[in-house]
């Protein structure tokens, strides 16, 4: 730690630190234009030149770029260093009137009139003050390279290479958001962003997944950050205290071994975009159902204000039900829980907006406890049921006039008319349907599935919650569309069977089950993949299959499967049912 | 094989493009014709210097100096002095104002008042030819640096020298040296500076072409000294000649092994690679230069940490000029105490305390003598000017000198006295610069030559701080107005207020110095400036709008008879009056282009 004195006033600070940082410290402002914390200082705009007195020597120089030394002197008011800032913001000024950031620091410095003719430019057309923020940013931080100057003089200027688009550009946006005049744009082109529930919204790389994560910390997209495309950036490894940003983590795969597994993997939410008559992904303020719930949310994209991508309140908002449910063409079954949901978007619209609502149904089917009173309440709440599946949503004129909006085409089937309902937003209640995956983890834990495509339970009223293979338990939409509460009341008869056994300590098995008798075994694994248990296994180290004796219900299909007779059933080898036979004739 | 004459045509850049490679061709072709060959050789050489009289040869061993040579002349000059013994007096130098011909170079004034150090080899040696340097005791120096002494003697040796840079700074060369062999890091890398941008400078550019090798001698003592293995020749393209004889050059030294592995069998290592400069002004700065070889714009950034710390990626980097390094050999091989000899000052215990060696300067602009000349520190600039350069062309009144190239101030004729030396040229607001010298006279308008020069420092700006890009804009800008008669009173205050911001706040000595010119000439020749300002007259004549051309009737009738010469060649049709009789310049016409002053035999018009 040195000391030195900035205005009179003694500062301590570490040696090498600049001059800049030290005045802040000092609570001294020095005016400045191209600095930037994100790089190493540029020292271009000179405003922030500052007297250094060592004895009787004094000289100018950048506070941005000068490093420390113990007991120098700095003088950041004095008559010298006013003048220079003066001539050099006159000179700024007459070549930038129209950018606010120069005129708002010419008027910090007192600069009215500059003495040189004003070099009138439109703001619009050339703001670029060639502070070279964007090119340090692209080049030091982002490591991109694109951004440079190019030409001498009072002819330099920031170009693209060759004056063309490049291809190194990976649309960061870092340029823009360090420009200090504005002066570059992003411009949205061909944009066909991804539609997901959680990417409403702008995002950035680095964000929290929902705030009801667990665990809730940040994650990096790998896709977006400035860090996988080029290697630069790390900004927020430099802003993180904690030392916590690991740019090396990978995905990894632990292996844990366990007696019982509950299956809760639960559901997709059927893409409605395969119902191209709604409009979703196509019209503006369409949503599915999960997107609505993220707007509603208050940690939401709008904080949970109700408003359509202009940023105004909805004037009516329709509410489509058994999107992809209850559909010959997609989903026969219903997916229980629309019903419901759909009643409670139109309550918290009604709550937060003064939109008028409009629910599309084809039956209501409100089941549960105190299901049908809140149906009732809501419709004392004034919403509009519609009695028909919604035809088709389009673009339209609210009653002839304003902004254009959306409309629903629909027949109303109570009063036998087709019916065109115009509206600002659209929300569709769309499908639950089993999870892309399903398959492989059915696979992998034998378990069958139903018509539907959910898990197969092993007994549909008795026995709910467990599945043929012992030990293996589902829970919730995975095993069909489900609410909350049966979801809760499965999850927790499944969590009760696991303990019980877990409380056991051991298993009964059928005495019944198969056995290999090793020294027959060719290896052949026929018998490995016919198990309609997953009862059997192969051991690499002694070349033969095995039997878990756990899982065997003794149906005996291996024995018969066996070719070279080495599967048989325990106590029930050819040798001792031809020697029961053999003490029955005697 | 010995030869009895050597015929030593000059092929600098200067006596290239005026044929000398013709004058070459044809003294071969006559040599053979004689039967001479086995007598006589034709060597090409560098530069001579006395690039005002070229093409020329030097006819060895007896130093006979031949100038504005044409092909014509070759047969004769053969027949006469190689065959019939007889000088030839006609193509001798001739001082002007004398009739009497010097035939021997050593004696000719340009030549006799030189010291050559860093040019002792031009016009003796081939500079393609690595024996002849040898033979000159070309290497000596490296061989007795890698044999008897150790790099802290070599940087011993250089302090005691007093040598400075020669690419204008003018900071002590050893004490660089020092700094960065101490810097911490693991590798270390020597630059010569050889990016001369100055216009009509030409000293690194005729150094190379004449004696390459000189240059790569002081880089490897420089190499050896710092403890570096890597070197690294920044030179501008647009130098083809020097670029090929530095390729030689190099190519010969690693054949002969002075360069690359294991040097002289004594362990050392040391290659040079050439980077070619694309012939921005500012890449001579040294950071602009070293962001330049690394693959980035040529831009200067704040030297707050020295190059010699943190330079060419960030290692400790030592670059000195061509001049410089071409100083290095002769130190060694003559010693410390031979080099201060010569100079100004006391080094002993200030390195800053005075100025040793000899420095290279190019002459040009009004004097008779414009070339290469190498002179010892401390001479004064009236004797360079005069005795050297011949005093000013046209019997013309000398008005100022420019030293140090674009950005070097002029100096008026009170202080012609001054002697050649770092501190007393920036005394005056001028500097040593890398060694451009123009002279202007009487003719020269000084706000004119201040905008010309203040133009090209403007256009050669890369741009990047505010105060060189923006102010030497608006200097340029007022000069402009002063030179077409709009400038007021405010005008020069404001021009000395920008020029001294532009001075102190600029990023790099490009924008530093840039305002010199200007600032000099508002010093010493404040007068034309007011005479612009408030007479709207240029008093040297040259500012188009401020000029009429009249016709003294007097003299037009009674000298010339109105030969009507000048209305025939008026591009504008504005000379009025029939021939053999009186004449007149119709000022509405008029262009000012002076082409009926150029053509008028009796000098009846005249300029106000």
């Amino acid at each position: 730690m040195v000391t030195i004195n900035i205005d009179g006033k003694p500062v301590e600070v570490l040696e090498d630190t600049t001059i800049l940082k030290a005045a802040e410290k000092a609570g001294v402002w020095i005016p400045t234009m191209c600095h930037s914390e994100y790089f190493e200082p540029y020292g271009v705009c000179r405003l922030c030149s500052v007297e250094v007195v060592r004895g009787k020597r004094s000289r100018i120089v950048t506070a941005c770029n000068f490093p420390v030394r113990g007991g120098m002197n700095v003088l950041t008011n004095s008559e010298r260093v006013k003048w220079l800032r003066k001539v050099i913001m006159e000179l700024t000024l007459s070549r930038w009137p129209n950018v606010r950031v120069v005129r708002e620091m010419a008027e910090r410095l007192g600069v009215a009139e500059p003495r040189f003719k004003s070099l009138e430019r439109d703001e619009a057309e050339n703001a670029c003050i060639l502070c070279g923020m964007c090119v340090n940013m692209c080049n030091e931080v982002v490591k991109a390279g694109v951004l440079g100057f190019a030409h001498t003089g009072i002819k330099r200027e920031v170009v693209l290479p060759f004056d063309e688009r490049s291809d190194q550009c990976i649309v960061c946006g870092s340029c823009a958001h360090v420009c200090p005049t504005g002066h570059i744009k992003m411009i949205l082109e061909d944009y066909r962003g991804k539609r997901s529930e959680f990417t409403l919204g702008p995002k950035t790389p680095i964000y929290v997944p929902t705030l009801q994560a667990v665990p809730r910390v940040p994650v990096i997209d790998t896709e977006s950050c400035i860090h996988f495309q080029t290697d630069g950036c790390e900004t927020c490894a430099k802003a993180c205290e904690p030392n916590a940003i690991d740019f090396g983590m990978k995905d990894e795969i632990v292996d844990i071994e366990v007696g019982q597994v509950l299956l809760a993997t639960g559901f997709d939410l059927f893409d409605a975009g395969a119902m191209a008559q709604y409009g979703y992904g196509r019209l503006d303020n369409v949503y599915s159902s999960l997107e609505f719930e993220s707007i509603l949310n208050s940690t939401g994209p709008t904080g949970g204000k109700i408003v359509m991508k202009n940023g105004k309140e909805p004037r009516a908002v329709g509410i489509i039900h058994c999107i992809g449910s209850r559909d010959t063409n997609h989903h026969p079954y219903c997916s229980r829980v629309c019903c419901m949901y759909a009643l409670k978007f139109a309550h918290l619209v009604k709550d937060r907006t003064s939109a008028a609502i409009y629910q599309f149904y084809i039956d209501m089917r409100a089941f549960g406890k105190g299901y049908e009173e809140f149906y009732n309440r809501l419709l004392d709440e004034g919403i509009t049921m519609i009695r028909g599946k919604a035809a088709e949503v389009v673009e339209g004129k609210w009653s002839g006039e304003g902004e254009p909006s959306l409309k629903i085409r629909c027949e109303d089937t109570l009063i036998g008319k087709f019916r065109e309902i115009p509206v600002d937003m659209v929300v569709l209640c769309n499908a639950i349907e089993p999870r892309t995956d399903s398959d492989v983890i059915r696979r992998l834990f034998s378990v069958s599935k139903s018509p539907d495509g959910f898990f197969l339970e092993r007994h549909p009223k008795l026995d709910p919650t467990s599945t043929a293979t012992d030990g293996v338990f589902i829970a919730g939409c995975a095993q069909g569309p489900k609410d909350i509460p049966d979801t809760v009341a499965q999850a927790s008869s499944a969590a009760a069977r696991i303990l019980s056994l877990i409380s056991k300590g051991e298993v009964e098995i059928e005495p019944v089950r198969a056995m290999v008798q090793e020294e027959y075994c060719s290896g052949c694994k026929i018998c490995n993949n016919l198990c309609p248990y997953g009862a059997i296994e192969f051991l690499q180290e002694s070349k033969v299959s095995h039997v878990n004796e756990a899982l065997c219900k003794g149906c005996g299909t291996c024995v018969a499967a066996c070719p070279s007779s080495a599967m048989t059933g325990h106590g029930f080898t050819d040798a001792q049912i031809l020697a029961e036979l053999d003490g029955l004739m005697v | 094989m010995a030869y009895r004459t050597y015929l030593m045509v000059c092929a600098g850049t200067g006596c290239v493009a005026n044929q000398s490679m013709k004058v070459k061709d044809k003294l071969d072709a006559e040599v053979k014709k004689r039967g001479l060959d086995q007598e006589v050789s034709v060597v090409t050489t560098g530069c001579n210097g006395f690039c005002a009289v070229g093409p020329l040869m030097v006819v060895q061993p007896d130093g006979i100096f031949y100038q504005l040579l044409k092909e014509t002349d070759i047969p004769y000059i053969v027949e006469e002095h190689l065959i019939k013994g007889r000088p030839v007096k006609e193509l001798m130098y001739t001082p002007p104002k004398e009739k009497v011909p010097i035939p021997k170079m050593s004696d000719i004034p340009f030549f006799a008042d030189q010291t050559l150090i860093v040019l002792r080899n031009r016009g003796l040696i081939n500079p393609e030819s690595i024996e002849e340097y040898i033979a000159r005791g070309g290497y000596e120096g490296l061989a007795k640096v890698l044999t008897t002494m150790t790099p802290d003697d070599v940087i011993r040796e250089i302090k005691a020298s007093g040598l400075r840079g020669r690419g204008g700074g003018g900071f002590p060369t050893g004490i660089k040296w020092e700094t960065c062999k101490h810097a911490p890091g693991d590798k270390r890398y020597v630059i010569c500076n050889a990016d001369e941008g100055d216009p009509g400078a030409f000293m690194d550019r005729s150094t190379i072409e004449s004696d390459p090798h000189a240059v790569l001698e002081g880089m490897l003592i420089g190499a050896y000294a710092i403890g570096s293995s890597e070197g690294f020749v920044y030179i501008r393209n647009e130098y083809p000649i020097a670029l090929e004889r530095l390729q030689t050059a190099i190519t010969q030294a690693r054949e002969y092994g002075v360069l690359g592995k294991n040097v002289f069998d004594k362990g050392f290592d040391f290659d040079v690679k050439i980077v070619r400069g694309a012939g921005a002004f500012v890449c001579g700065e040294s950071t602009a230069l070293m962001a330049s070889i690394e693959g980035r714009p040529g831009e200067p950034r704040a030297k707050y940490v020295h190059t010699v710390e943190r330079g060419l990626w960030d290692k400790p980097t030592c670059l000195n000029n061509v001049e410089t390094w071409a100083n290095v050999p002769q130190i060694i091989v003559r010693g410390a105490s031979w080099f201060t000899g010569i100079g100004t000052g006391d080094v002993t215990s200030d390195p800053w305390g005075g100025s040793k060696g000899t420095k290279v300067f190019s002459l040009s602009g009004k004097v008779n003598n414009t070339g290469l000349i190498e002179v010892p520190m401390g001479i004064t600039l009236r004797k360079i000017i005069y005795d050297i350069g011949g005093g000013i062309r046209d019997g013309k009144k000398f008005k100022a000198v420019q030293t140090g190239g674009p950005s070097g101030g002029f100096i008026p004729e009170a202080l012609l006295d001054l002697p050649v030396d770092y501190e007393e040229l920036t005394k005056v607001g001028s500097m040593m610069g890398s060694g451009g010298m123009v002279i202007a006279d009487e003719d020269n308008c000084m706000v004119d030559m201040a905008k010309y020069f203040l133009s090209f420092t403007q256009t050669e700006s890369c741009g990047k701080c505010v105060p060189c890009r923006e102010g030497t804009k608006r200097m340029l800008d007022i000069l402009e107005r002063i030179t077409v008669g709009e400038g007021t009173e405010e005008d020069l205050a404001l021009l000395e207020e920008l020029s001294n911001m532009v001075v102190e706040s600029s990023l790099c000595a490009l924008g530093g110095s840039a305002p010199n010119p200007v600032l000099t000439t508002l010093k010493y020749f404040r007068e034309e400036y007011e005479a612009h300002v408030r007479d709207k007259k240029c008093p040297g004549h040259s500012c188009r709008q401020l000029i009429t051309y009249n016709i003294d009737s007097d003299i037009c009738v009674q000298k010339g008879h109105g030969c009507h010469v000048c209305a025939k060649n008026c591009p504008d049709g504005a000379i009025v009056g029939e021939s053999k009789q009186v004449h007149a310049i119709d000022v509405m016409k008029c262009g000012k282009c002076g082409i009926c002053y150029d053509v008028c035999k009796f000098d009846a018009i005249y300029i106000e």
